[in-house]
């Protein structure tokens, strides 16, 4: 069960197209930076599902989940248009009250999928430690971001 | 405002003095006391992690080492005005370094201070009056080894009538309850009975999780009969989410995913946790695992909350 939850979540990550969400970007930006952050919940679930050993490791699964943390931490900034703080969306009102510390989380998170994704290479980290390492401190960045800047609705 | 007007006249009540009696502060039984000791400070450092003393006590946003500095300052901002966490490091003069044990035993569980006057509720003693004489005394030995910290935190700022603290006696007599919420676990299905106790202590006692994830009345006081359904927050936006086995809903998660979110903040989704729960989780990881799971029985084993149409 656990299993197929995992490799679900790889189907999710390669039929993942972010240039779909930019053409919506424009009118729904909510809806994008949604989707782009359940594509950041299903490769923590790839990533971490391979750190905890309920899936196997491969270095291609490796590299799509740093690949997908790098696309993410780079484009999701751009979605937090004034006024969409309401309504169906976690985005706590933090986010433009205090736009510099938003940066700021946004910085470590784009800072730490950069390094994953030197490490990463051609062909994804050889094994499971080397993994490990790169990815680590990538799924280290969520907590303090959605601490101050997220809400449960 | 309706619900401001009752409390108004309910604290109003108190002070017309018919109430006053009533409103007096109390303290543990000659029998209670009696039963507290000096204690082990190596596991009064895990009761100080599962009674999240430092989320509130320690400087807002302090990590590491500075967890241990209790100066207090952090700013609750609640619908009856702002509380502001006092010192409770060993300082004598500043903090609560001049304290015996019993004056502590009798704040934490009567939420009545040394001089005799009550304490508000924003300090969660309506849940750590179920905490063990062995884990008050363990606690107060550990709390002793932390450093002393100078400087008192500021005054609370609160409009009338919550600027009265004799009101709130009339408050504990209905809402300061000991013994446990849930009676039994709802299910004994392949239940390990001492685990689900263990959870039910740390959960509903030190653990204080009611406090934030069980709605209140309009006095402030935690509806019972929807214990850990879920409540809109207190301080901030958002809500807090329903943690019964309800169908559909945190019911899918098993007890295996409760205690990996406890330990690593991640959901069975990976989704991260956030909020004000961020600090429980960090605190929760430093227990043994073993605590991770006794919560994570408990939880399982607890009667669902239905959602309730708003
Ligand atoms: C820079 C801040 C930031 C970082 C870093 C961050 N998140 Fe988020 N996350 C958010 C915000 C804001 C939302 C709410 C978005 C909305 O609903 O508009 C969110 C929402 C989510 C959601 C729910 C998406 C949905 O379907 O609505 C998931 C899952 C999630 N985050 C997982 C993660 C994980 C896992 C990480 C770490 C690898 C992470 N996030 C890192 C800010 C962040
Ligand atoms: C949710 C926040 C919160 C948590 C968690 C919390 N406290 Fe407090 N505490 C307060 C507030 C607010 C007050 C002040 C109450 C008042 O002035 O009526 C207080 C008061 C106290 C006092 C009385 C101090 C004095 O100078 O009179 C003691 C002692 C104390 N807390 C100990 C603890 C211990 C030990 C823990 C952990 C087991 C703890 N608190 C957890 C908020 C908290
Ligand atoms: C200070 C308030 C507070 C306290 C105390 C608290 N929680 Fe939470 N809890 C929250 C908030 C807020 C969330 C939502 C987290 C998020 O935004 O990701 C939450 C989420 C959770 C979740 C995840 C539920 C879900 O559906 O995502 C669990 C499980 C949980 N809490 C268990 C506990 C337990 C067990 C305790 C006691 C040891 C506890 N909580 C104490 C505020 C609190």
């Amino acid at each position: 069960m656990r299993i197929n939850r995992k490799l679900g979540a790889f189907g999710v990550l390669a039929g993942l197209c972010f240039t779909a969400g930019m053409a919506q970007a424009a009118d729904d930006p909510v809806a994008v930076r949604k989707a782009i952050m359940s594509s950041v919940g299903a490769a923590a679930g790839l990533g971490g599902g391979m750190m905890k050993g309920g899936v196997d490791y491969s270095p291609a699964a490796g590299k799509a989940a740093i690949a997908t943390m790098r696309a993410a931490s780079l484009s999701f900034g751009a979605f937090f248009p004034e006024g969409t703080g309401e309504g169906d969306t976690g985005a706590a009102a933090t986010i433009w009250d205090d736009a510099d510390g938003f940066a700021a989380e946004l910085a470590k998170f784009s800072a730490a999928t950069e390094q994953a994704a030197a490490a990463s290479g051609k062909d994804g980290p050889a094994d499971l430690d080397s993994f490990k390492a790169a990815f680590g401190p990538v799924m280290g960045t969520c907590k303090s971001c959605h601490e101050t800047y997220r809400k449960k609705n | 405002m309706k619900k401001a007007i009752l409390v108004l006249a309910l604290l109003g009540a108190t002070a017309a003095g018919a109430a006053w009696a009533l409103s007096a502060p109390t303290r543990m039984s000659a029998e209670d006391a009696s039963a507290l000791r000096q204690g082990d400070a190596a596991n009064g450092e895990l009761v100080f992690w599962a009674g999240g003393c430092a989320s509130c006590h320690a400087a807002s946003g302090a990590k590491g080492e500075d967890l241990l500095k209790l100066g207090g300052g952090l700013r609750l901002e609640t619908p009856f005005g702002i509380f502001v966490a006092p010192n409770i490091s060993s300082n004598t003069a500043d903090g609560i370094g001049s304290w015996s044990l019993e004056d502590f035993a009798n704040a934490m569980t009567h939420g009545t201070s040394p001089d005799g006057r009550n304490y508000y509720p924003a300090f969660p003693y309506t849940s750590y009056i179920r905490m063990s004489a062995d884990d008050l005394g363990d606690l107060f030995a550990f709390l002793k080894t932390l450093p002393s910290v100078d400087g008192k935190a500021a005054d609370h700022d609160l409009g009338f009538p919550f600027n009265l603290r004799r009101g709130i006696g009339l408050w504990k007599r209905l809402y300061l309850k000991p013994g446990p919420v849930i009676s039994e676990p709802v299910t004994q299905d392949g239940l390990d009975t001492v685990l689900w106790e263990r959870g039910r202590y740390l959960v509903e006692g030190p653990g204080h999780c009611g406090e934030c994830h069980t709605p209140r009345d309009f006095a402030g006081g935690l509806e019972l009969t929807r214990w850990l359904g879920g409540a809109p927050a207190q301080t901030g936006e958002g809500s807090i989410p329903d943690i019964t086995p309800t169908d559909g809903g945190f019911g899918g998660w098993n007890a295996a995913d409760i205690a990996y979110y406890l330990e690593s903040g991640f959901t069975p989704e990976y989704d991260s946790v956030g909020g004000e729960m961020v600090h429980v989780q960090e605190n929760m990881a430093k227990l043994p695992a073993s605590d991770r799971e006794a919560i994570a029985a408990y939880l399982k084993a607890i009667p669902p909350v239905a959602v309730q149409p708003n």
